[in-house]
């Protein structure tokens, strides 16, 4: 074979590996919309449904997030915090590329290992036969890596082993590793030098780990001012977690363990799910359909549309709870909605971050619920205490878009009959879909989970089949672009929740608790370092760990300085939602960044004055606990 | 000196959260403070899943587990849990008793070391409306929890209408009516707060949730060898009175929820008989082979007939 055909082949080898993997992707997602459908439709009509349904759709979950994170590496799409730095030269700006490159590499391959010791630990140990035919220097080699150890078995459903489950982590960051390694630079050259980073990992550990504690604080550093040049954060999270843990000389492959926890949590299959439906509904059009469906129908209203949408962020994160879906869902839907009525950019963006964690605090909210349980409080009066404080929250907002919509005009129309009947009419399909889901819910049909499914396969059939805006090639891309923004997003928060694992093993906020208790003697203060360090929560923690977590520590502090624990939920939750839009870190930034497209700067900075008026409002209801404990005895 | 990482759903406070913190304190007097027991309650580590997990690869050292996880590690420990077949309180022990050291012996082969034995209490059905027979329960939807295939397959065999669901979804999926009952144990009702959204308990002993302490025999083996039979002992003793005093906290779980309109129907001889029945009929079928071994199924069946024998019963 000529050279020519051997790179010829070569490429097509690579097309055709580029296109199984969007492919399994895709019917990955799409089952995932399937299966819970499937489940419900056979429990209802049949009184059987699928086996260990849920199982299933936790540990696909975990499978898109690892598989669309591997598609973020290919397509450069893993968030950074910083775009390409414009002011250094082209030359030195490669060679920062390089080096975020090289320690990109390094922090999967340490991930790697240590999801691979994970899953070893879980699988059973050799079978005992093996015993006699391996010889005793391999044996001795062998032994600590835990190969000939069975702890017992753990399953899904009752008959995957749960380490074949687990493999999708070691894989996907291995070749998270080597798309990092390949995508640093065209010249073959620097690719090996990059590809250093891989034996550096291996032999570095063992030789460093005498000095192992001194070493973090600079490795740290690194790994912060690389970030700040445009690493990806996910490497500077899962990066940070493997040099603590290392350096405090616990196993690292807590850090695949603690990410295989929340993202293969029960709670976590409604953000594909609910994002996979709002990206239907974005690619299919159906906002154009919407816009003309609200401006004929509160058009005159100023600012109407995005109060709507703020008032649609909010109801949706009542029920779904966890803030970070709303933005995944809703925003792509909202935001071409709110530009093509004629809002500001920097407005609509801003806005609809900082709704993402509106509603937090109303009824049916499951995060109040579970407040409620860990902090035993009674659920319906915590509803009670959240009330007002959630309608005060959603005030400010109203308010802006309402002068925003004075301003600039956007979205104004006169009211006119048969234009509303037509739009509607046109619409109609979408118009009723939240009714639908609502009826589903709260008919005790279907769980939230079911819900997010039966919306997106609706959302599927209406956009392919009655308004035909999305073919399947259509379709395809779409599921795609949907799984590179899940496993972006799920592999944050997985690493992010493996750093904070660190933290919880190490007892920090178990400490940070007593030194309050022994150094804070006034409520006043009480409170405000309370505001300060639930923000810092916010930041790490995603709202399900924070609870479980957290509550119980500031629990027997609160009751000290007989703070009320309905209002002490009301702050909580309240303070975590700020938390959530802090930069540089805040969940809700990275997830609207993501989402829309825009640099994590640049949606920082829209969403800053939304972020300072709900500061205000939190301030307000934190000490003035009448807002919420006087509502409460009104209310009784 | 010596940490000893012990992971726990239990919450902070809880009598199960106080044994420990006695234990730990009675460890670290006994070994002039070489050994440090160290606690994380509350499930900030995970569940008993997550925590077994964290065990495998050395992250923890020991945990509280129930019957339901234990059985990933030796399926037979699971009979002691099997519903309609231990009844009593005295057979429980009787049971822990002569099989504990089997069990045991078990575990040390899989590198875990019991240090105790207690239990979570029994489990009773909470309904919405008044269950008395397995017909009654058969007409509204029972809330699952969990991944367990094979006990979900029990319950529909048997006629039940399990809806697998996450705990979190137990209290909405009550509120919106999708489930009308529950299986807990009564502690853990009240605790959790479920108990207001489904007010009828039968006053049925479905099965008992026993709990074992477990350790890494890796990290148990690091402690010397002249300390350990000390450490164990305090544990023990500690374990059997914690076992006493949560059948009380049930006893007084149960009153408390009375106060806030429980409402607790008696289940008379023949109706329990119906209820052991069904469960002898088609739950047997499902677990007795596929799931724990015959032998040891027979083994307690055996010995419950002997302590009954002796007890007059
Ligand atoms: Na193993
Ligand atoms: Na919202």
């Amino acid at each position: 074979m000529t050279p020519m055909r051997c790179l010829e082949l070569f490429r097509r080898i690579i097309l055709w590996t580029r296109r199984t993997e969007d492919a399994i992707l895709g019917i990955a997602l799409l089952s995932m919309a399937l299966l819970p459908v499937v489940e419900l439709v056979g429990r209802t009509c049949f009184g059987t449904g699928i086996p260990g349904a849920t199982e299933y759709l936790r540990h696909l979950t975990l499978w898109i997030g690892f598989l669309g994170a591997m598609l973020a590496a290919r397509e450069g799409k893993h968030l950074k915090i910083a775009a390409a730095l414009s002011w250094l030269p082209p030359r030195a700006s490669r060679i920062v590329d390089c080096i975020g490159a090289f320690i990109s590499a390094a922090v999967c391959a340490g991930l790697f290992g240590a999801s691979l010791e994970l899953v070893v630990a879980e699988a059973p140990g050799f079978p005992s036969w093996t015993a006699k035919i391996i010889p005793d220097f391999i044996k001795q080699w062998l032994e600590p890596f835990g190969l000939f150890q069975s702890g017992g078995l753990t399953t899904v459903a009752g008959w995957i082993p749960i380490w074949v489950a687990e493999a999708v982590m070691p894989f996907g960051f291995a070749v998270m590793a080597i798309r990092f390694i390949l995508h640093a630079s065209k010249y073959s050259w620097v690719r090996v030098l990059v590809g250093l980073s891989l034996p550096a990992m291996i032999l570095l550990p063992p030789l460093c780990s005498e000095f192992a504690s001194e070493l973090v604080p600079p490795a740290l550093t690194l790994l912060v001012v690389a970030t700040a040049l445009g690493m990806p954060i996910f490497i500077l999270l899962g990066g940070a977690a493997l040099l603590l843990f290392w350096g405090h000389n616990v196993t690292v492959a807590a850090i695949p363990a603690e990410l295989y926890r929340i993202v293969a949590s029960p709670i976590f299959p409604t953000i594909p799910i609910f994002t996979l439906a709002g990206f239907i509904l974005s690619e299919g059009g159906a906002s154009e359909r919407l816009v003309r469906v609200f401006r004929a129908l509160f058009g005159w209203v100023p600012g109407g549309l995005a109060v709507g949408a703020t008032l649609l962020c909010a109801f949706f994160t009542t029920f779904t709870g966890a803030s970070g879906v709303t933005i995944l869902a809703l925003g792509g839907l909202l935001l071409p909605m709110l530009l093509k009525s004629g809002f500001k950019a920097t407005f609509s963006v801003g806005l609809l971050t900082a709704t993402g964690s509106l509603g937090l605090l109303l009824p049916p909210s499951l995060v109040v619920i579970l407040f409620g349980v860990i902090a035993h409080v009674p659920i319906i009066d915590l509803f009670k205490a959240g009330l007002v404080p959630g309608i005060l929250l959603m005030i400010p907002f109203c308010l802006v878009c309402i002068w925003h919509g004075v301003k600039t005009g956007a979205g104004r129309a006169p009211f006119r009959l048969g234009e509303a009947i037509a739009a509607v009419r046109v619409a109609k399909w979408e118009v009723i879909m939240p009714v639908f889901v609502l009826l589903l819910i709260f008919s005790g049909f279907c769980t939230l989970v079911e819900a997010s499914a039966v919306l997106a396969i609706y959302a599927l059939i209406a956009e392919t089949f009655i308004y035909r805006d999305l073919n399947l090639q259509g379709v395809m891309t779409m599921l795609v672009k949907c799984a590179a923004l899940v496993g972006g997003v799920l592999i944050i928060v997985g690493v992010a929740m493996g750093l904070t694992s660190y933290f919880v093993d190490a007892q920090v906020p178990m400490h940070a608790a007593a030194w309050a208790t022994n150094h804070l003697h006034n409520k006043w203060l009480f409170l405000l370092t309370l505001n300060g360090a639930l923000i810092i929560v916010g930041c790490l923690m995603d709202i399900y760990s924070a609870l479980v977590v957290v509550v119980p520590l500031i629990l027997p502090m609160a009751e000290s300085f007989g703070v009320h624990p309905a209002h002490l939920g009301v702050i909580f939750l309240a303070n975590l939602q700020l938390g959530y839009l802090t930069p540089p870190v805040g969940m809700n930034l990275f997830l609207a960044s993501f989402r829309f497209e825009r640099p994590l700067t640049t949606v920082s900075r829209d969403a800053l004055p939304f972020l300072l008026m709900m500061a205000a409002v939190v301030l307000l209801i934190t000490y003035i606990p009448w807002l919420s404990i006087g509502v409460l005895q009104l209310l009784r | 000196s010596q940490v000893i990482k012990l992971g726990t759903v239990a919450p902070e406070g809880s009598p199960w959260h106080e044994a420990m913190l006695e234990v730990a304190q009675k460890w670290k007097r006994l070994s002039g403070s070489k050994v440090t027991l160290r606690i994380y309650a509350g499930g900030v580590a995970g569940d008993e899943e997550d925590m077994l997990r964290k065990i495998r690869i050395g992250q923890l050292h020991a945990t509280a587990l129930t019957s339901g996880t234990l059985r990933t590690i030796v399926p037979d420990i699971e009979v002691i849990s099997f519903p309609m077949l231990i009844q009593t309180d005295g057979e429980f022990d009787y049971i822990i008793e002569k099989l504990g050291p089997e069990f045991e012996a078990r575990l040390a082969k899989k590198g875990f070391k019991v240090l105790s034995w207690t239990t979570t209490g029994w489990v009773h059905f909470f309904t919405k409306q008044p269950v008395i027979t397995p017909d009654d329960l058969k007409k509204g939807k029972l809330f699952f929890w969990g991944s367990d295939t094979t006990y979900v397959q029990l319950l529909k065999k048997s006629g039940f209408n399990p809806v697998p669901l996450a705990i979190t979804d137990l209290l909405p999926s009550l509120q919106t009516g999708l489930v009308r009952s529950f299986a807990a144990p009564p502690t853990a009702a009240l605790c959790f707060q479920w108990f207001a959204l489904a007010p009828n308990m039968t006053n049925l002993r479905w099965q008992p949730l026993a709990g074992t302490t477990i350790v890494s025999l890796k990290q148990w083996n690091k402690i010397p060898a002249n300390l350990r039979p000390q450490l164990e002992n305090v544990a023990r003793k500690v374990g059997t009175r914690l076992r006493k005093r949560i059948r009380k906290l049930e006893k007084d779980a149960i009153a408390a929820m009375k106060k806030h309109g429980l409402a607790v129907h008696p289940v008379s001889r023949e109706v329990k008989e119906q209820w052991k029945k069904l469960v002898r009929e088609k739950g047997y079928p499902v677990f007795v082979g596929p799931r724990f071994s015959k032998e040891m199924f027979d083994t307690v069946c055996s010995m419950l007939d002997e302590y009954r024998r002796s007890r007059g019963l």
